[in-house]
């Protein structure tokens, strides 16, 4: 764990060397055009969202959570100023920071009792005085500061007319749910007013075609795909990468425990090990992520964990072939029908590459394009077998990262349960094997978060797993 | 049928049957005339697709020539990269884009696909048709069917090799025939669709028109072309082209010459074929125009033809007719009818023979009854002389005995006397028998018609001879096989007098015993009653005169009985018959008309009027 730290380290520095321009002096003033490929419905952290990540980025401008993971993978206080722990690592108490929502009231510990209680009603919590919380967990939680830093457990006041108020450095003003959200910067903001006046962002932009009309002027900053990278490359624009940290990876939909309300088909496990073995990894994170990205046998990345590479799944296209022919009993061992992102082309592609891969091993994979495929509810009314899912890394840390995936990808809870209690690499290995070993999530590829930034854009953090740090952000040009 | 019917007839088949070969030579003509023009039509179609397909050949080797001598495509064939080229993955599709191609892959020396436009996942996949068999590297546009992720699908392409540094670099780009097919402008009636013929995967018709193909009906024309040993020359039809009249079904066509040509790819194998549909509507709707006028001729024809001749034979017929019913009023008895001969000719002719044929006739009717008459007379008479002489010949013996009596031996008169006197009352009362009997036959009373049982009849008449059937000296034997049969209308008592007769004469013909047999069912409007007899039979003619008053077979009858027997039955608007085989007896057949509703309203009527 220690080596990986240090790895973030170098890292973030690298980052920060290439993004920040610390050369001249901030300015107050401008707004912020940010473009974002994908749409988004609403800001609320626990709202089942089609693309959680992009809503996660909009959430962490109005709502802080009680601690934080920086760059280089510390922890730091957020709203909690200090926190401790029992010696079993199952009650927790933390110290609240004094601040104030956005409409001018003090959080107190009862609202943040009451917004964590709706993130996870599993735990038990105590507001032990206005400024004091208490949270008990079932099972003993070695990290549990750094999981409260996932944006799910960040401190929303939900009112009764459906507002929700929180404490970041920006307050939501204006709201066109798919289409545009304005961010102003909060007068108030405990750790000081940000530089920007606002922030705005432009949902379900088609990045590509504006980058080659060079229609990027007024705006700020835009999402990548590897596509638009490749673009802008070319154009000599200024161009960002995190580390490869979003995973790509194939989730059966059938779980592996039959149960009364399954609907759909379950997938001979021989099966999907030989698609597992099929996928030309190297070729999808080369060609299609244009080597912005790394191919996945784990489902945390090598460069966060440094064991991925133990978990090596080969390229065997002769066995793939024989265990689909074991699966099919000789006769044709059916059609894997693959539903992806329609709204990500990257997606697409890797959903074809797939499927042409699967064909030379004598697998038949349908590839069916979906509106609605991160959704968890979305997913259970899906007519396809299995998604190819595009997940962020949620924490740079580890355990938690591992647990967040484990939840995003509806694993059961034994993987979640063993990567928050892995005291050691090893125990954490362990646990993504044990949610690796059924073959129902094949890992493809981890990708990069690409970003473009304005020349005039400063001090844009682009954390390793692809979250932003705004904190410092300021336009120059702007009055 | 009647002489008209026929000859109405034959008029109208013989002007229905001009008509329809007439109209089968008009149709004959047409056909011809439109494959002449199909197989015109068809040819200037192909020769408009070979050319658009050249030229469409020509326009897509003309983008791949740009493409492969664009600045971006010989820095990348003269790039040194380790034979990485991933960075160039999307390159086709841009290049595709850029030249309007459907298809486009960049080959790298290897056969590895560098970028694929149509199928942008196939990068690195090697293909090699091209590199192992120079002799097939096509030189020419040619057809193929590209893989893509949603199937095979047919292609125009051209291969074009980029020189690189000692090794070829391969663009391999192209449309589908969409372009080719669009720019065709066939003539109302005719189509054009191509069967595409892939190697992996589904046949399926491409182009606009491919609405109402049905495949399975095309099979067989395809396979024609697409078999090697069948594409040799067969009769008219040129190598790898043939050709087939298909029907659709119910649709918009319901029938089509398709020609079928086999579109050659770069290898022997045929991976496509062109199909030119050439609708039969037209030739169809001429022809059930034809149809439909030689019928409404045939049919107008037929009509007057009738008409006409129907006047015709109508004249003929009538005079025919009239021979025809006066033949069958005397035929029903009525002996004055006459034809008038109307006119000279042979029907003329014909009238006065049926006419004098007529008076001859009743010429010689009048004269046997006549005969007859006389013939009845003298049987009469002789009747009556036998009847009556043989009392009288015991009458004048007695009176001669009684004269000799008082002459000879006058004590023994008044003995004589008496005697003599109970002989003459005796004899005078056969007298009196005799001219009764007469009398009765003479006096036969009008029956009085009631419903009658005649079953119940039947057995009453035979409980009552039972005792003279049982008592004789041989036996008779009675056998029923009795209806259940309807009433019949008659006089119970005249019908019991005839059936006693007929029973009495049975008996009689019976003398050394035997069988009667009593039979009655009902014959649709009457009912029959016969009586069979074993006895020894009637000849033909003893049956022919059974009925003839005072005709009888028997040594003592008065030749009355069945006689009587014939004028009740006749009375009753029945009739009698006897049929009989010599030495198996003989059977008598009384019918007698259904007692029905009206008899019973009249019955009622004429018990109220009593």
């Amino acid at each position: 764990m220690k080596r990986s730290r240090s790895q973030l380290r170098v890292i973030s520095l690298l980052l920060l060397a290439a993004v920040g321009h610390a050369s001249s002096r901030p300015r107050y003033g401008g707004t912020a055009r940010i473009l974002l490929p994908y749409r988004v419905n609403s800001i609320d952290p626990l709202a089942d969202e089609d693309h959680p990540a992009t809503r996660d980025r909009m959430a962490r401008l109005a709502f802080e959570t009680l601690t934080e993971v920086d760059a280089r993978g510390h922890l730091r206080p957020r709203l909690a100023k200090n926190w401790q722990s029992d010696a079993s690592k199952r009650i927790w108490q933390l110290r609240l920071r004094l601040v104030s929502f956005h409409d001018g009231t003090v959080v107190t510990a009862t609202d943040v009792v009451a917004s964590l209680r709706t993130a996870e009603p599993a735990w038990r919590y105590t507001a032990n005085d206005p400024q004091t919380i208490t949270i008990e967990t079932p099972s003993p939680i070695l990290h549990l500061p750094e999981m409260l830093a996932l944006e799910r457990f960040a401190i929303v006041k939900r009112q009764a007319d459906g507002l929700l108020l929180g404490t970041g450095p920006y307050r939501l003003t204006q709201w066109q749910p798919g289409e545009r959200a304005l961010f102003a910067a909060s007068e108030n903001y405990w750790g000081g007013r940000s530089y920007p006046d606002a922030i705005e962002l432009q949902m379900g932009t088609n990045l590509r075609e504006q980058l080659l009309q060079r229609q990027l002027g007024p705006y700020a900053a835009a999402e990548l795909s590897p596509d638009g990278v490749h673009a802008l490359d070319q154009s000599g624009q200024e161009v960002v990468l995190s580390r490869p940290a979003d995973l790509l990876a194939i989730l059966f939909l059938q779980p592996d425990r039959p149960s009364a309300s399954a609907r759909k088909k379950r997938i001979d496990p021989r099966l999907r090990q030989a698609l597992a073995l099929a996928i030309d990894r190297a070729a999808i994170s080369n060609a299609i992520l244009q080597k912005k990205g790394a191919p996945a046998s784990g489902l945390l990345p090598q460069w966060l964990t440094g064991y991925e590479v133990l978990l090596d799944v080969p390229f065997d296209r002769a066995r793939a072939r024989k265990l689909a022919a074991d699966a099919g009993l000789g006769a044709s061992p059916g059609s894997i029908a693959l539903g992806y992102d329609s709204a990500d082309p990257v997606s697409k592609l890797v959903a074809e590459r797939i499927a042409f891969d699967a064909s030379q091993a004598g697998i038949t994979v349908r590839p069916y394009a979906e509106s609605h495929i991160n959704s968890k509810s979305a997913q259970s009314l899906l007519s396809v077998d299995a998604v190819l899912l595009r997940l962020p890394l949620e924490s740079l840390e580890p355990s938690v990262a591992l647990a967040a995936l484990a939840g995003d990808l509806g694993l059961d809870g034994e993987t979640g349960s063993l990567a928050l209690s892995a005291a050691r690499p090893e125990d954490l290995l362990q646990a993504e094997r044990k949610a690796l070993e059924s073959f129902r999530v094949v890992p493809v590829a981890h990708a990069d978060q690409a970003l473009w930034l304005n020349s005039s854009t400063h001090n844009w953090q682009l954390l390793p797993n692809g979250s932003w740090d705004l904190e410092q952000l300021w336009m120059e040009g702007v009055r | 049928m009647s002489l008209k019917t026929k000859l109405l007839l034959l008029v109208a088949l013989s002007i229905a049957g001009s008509v329809g070969a007439v109209a089968w030579l008009i149709e004959e003509r047409a056909h011809d005339s439109f494959r002449e023009i199909e197989k015109e039509r068809t040819a200037a179609l192909v020769n408009q697709f070979r050319r658009e397909f050249d030229h469409e050949g020509e326009e897509i080797a003309r983008r791949i020539e740009t493409i492969a001598n664009s600045e971006a495509m010989l820095r990348l064939v003269m790039e040194d990269n380790g034979g990485d080229f991933s960075s160039h993955m999307s390159d086709a599709a841009g290049y595709a884009s850029s030249q309007g191609l459907g298809f486009l892959e960049m080959i790298a020396p290897d056969g590895a696909t560098i970028s694929s436009a149509h199928w942008p996942a196939r990068f690195g996949y090697k293909q090699r048709w091209f590199l192992d068999s120079p002799a097939l590297r096509p030189q020419q546009p040619f057809l193929k069917h590209m893989e893509t992720p949603q199937g095979s699908k047919l292609a125009l392409l051209c291969l074009r090799p980029v020189h690189g540094h000692g090794a070829d670099f391969y663009l391999i780009g192209g449309r589908t025939l969409d372009a080719v097919l669009d720019s065709l402008s066939p003539p109302e009636g005719l189509r054009v669709t191509i069967y595409s013929s892939p190697e992996q995967g589904e046949p399926e018709i491409l182009g606009q028109l491919k609405d109402g193909v049905d495949l399975a009906k095309l099979t067989p024309l395809i396979q024609q072309v697409l078999t090697p040993q069948s594409s040799a020359t067969q009769g008219n039809e040129k190598r790898g082209e043939a050709w087939r009249i298909i029907d659709w079904g119910p649709g918009a066509v319901e029938e089509e010459i398709v020609h079928a040509i086999a579109l050659p790819g770069y290898s022997d194998r045929v991976p496509a074929v062109l199909l030119v549909g050439n609708s039969l509507e037209r030739e169809t709707a001429l022809e059930t125009r034809i149809r439909n006028i030689s019928l409404t001729i045939a049919g107008v024809g037929v009509a007057l033809g009738v008409i006409v001749s129907g006047i015709i034979t109508a004249r003929l017929s009538r005079p025919i007719k009239r021979l025809a019913s006066a033949a069958a009023a005397i035929g029903h008895g009525d002996w004055d009818v006459r034809v008038e001969p109307g006119s000279r000719d042979e029907i003329g002719k014909l009238a006065a023979a049926f006419n004098l044929m007529t008076q001859e006739l009743i010429s010689q009717r009048e004269r046997l009854v006549q005969s007859e008459r006389v013939a009845a007379w003298r049987e009469l008479a002789r009747r009556l002389a036998h009847e009556l002489k043989n009392p009288l010949f015991p009458l004048q013996i007695t009176v001669e005995n009684l004269l000799r009596a008082r002459e000879t031996t006058p004590e023994q008169f008044e003995e004589v006397f008496r005697e003599s006197t109970a002989t003459l009352l005796e004899e005078i009362n056969n007298l009196k028998t005799i001219i009764g009997r007469f009398s009765d036959f003479s006096k036969m009373p009008a029956p009085r018609l009631e419903a009658v049982d005649l079953d119940e009849l039947v057995r009453g008449v035979i409980q009552l001879v039972q005792g003279q059937l049982a008592r004789g000296p041989a036996r008779v034997e009675t056998e029923l096989e009795l209806g259940p049969v309807p009433a019949v209308r008659g006089d119970p008592v005249l019908l019991r007098r005839a059936i006693e007769n007929l029973v009495l004469n049975a008996i009689d013909a019976m003398p050394r015993g035997g069988k009667l047999t009593f039979r009655t069912r009902q014959n649709h409007r009457s009912v029959v009653f016969e009586l069979a007899d074993s006895g020894e039979g009637l000849t033909t003619e003893e049956c022919a005169r059974l009925f003839t008053p005072y005709y009888t077979t028997k040594e003592h009858g008065t030749g009355l009985g069945l006689a009587i027997v014939q004028s009740v039955v006749s009375d009753h608007g029945g009739q009698i018959s006897v049929s009989s085989t010599k030495d198996c007896g003989t059977t008598f057949h009384m019918e007698l008309p259904l007692w029905d509703s009206r008899d019973e309203s009249h019955h009622r009527e004429r018990g109220a009027t009593a």
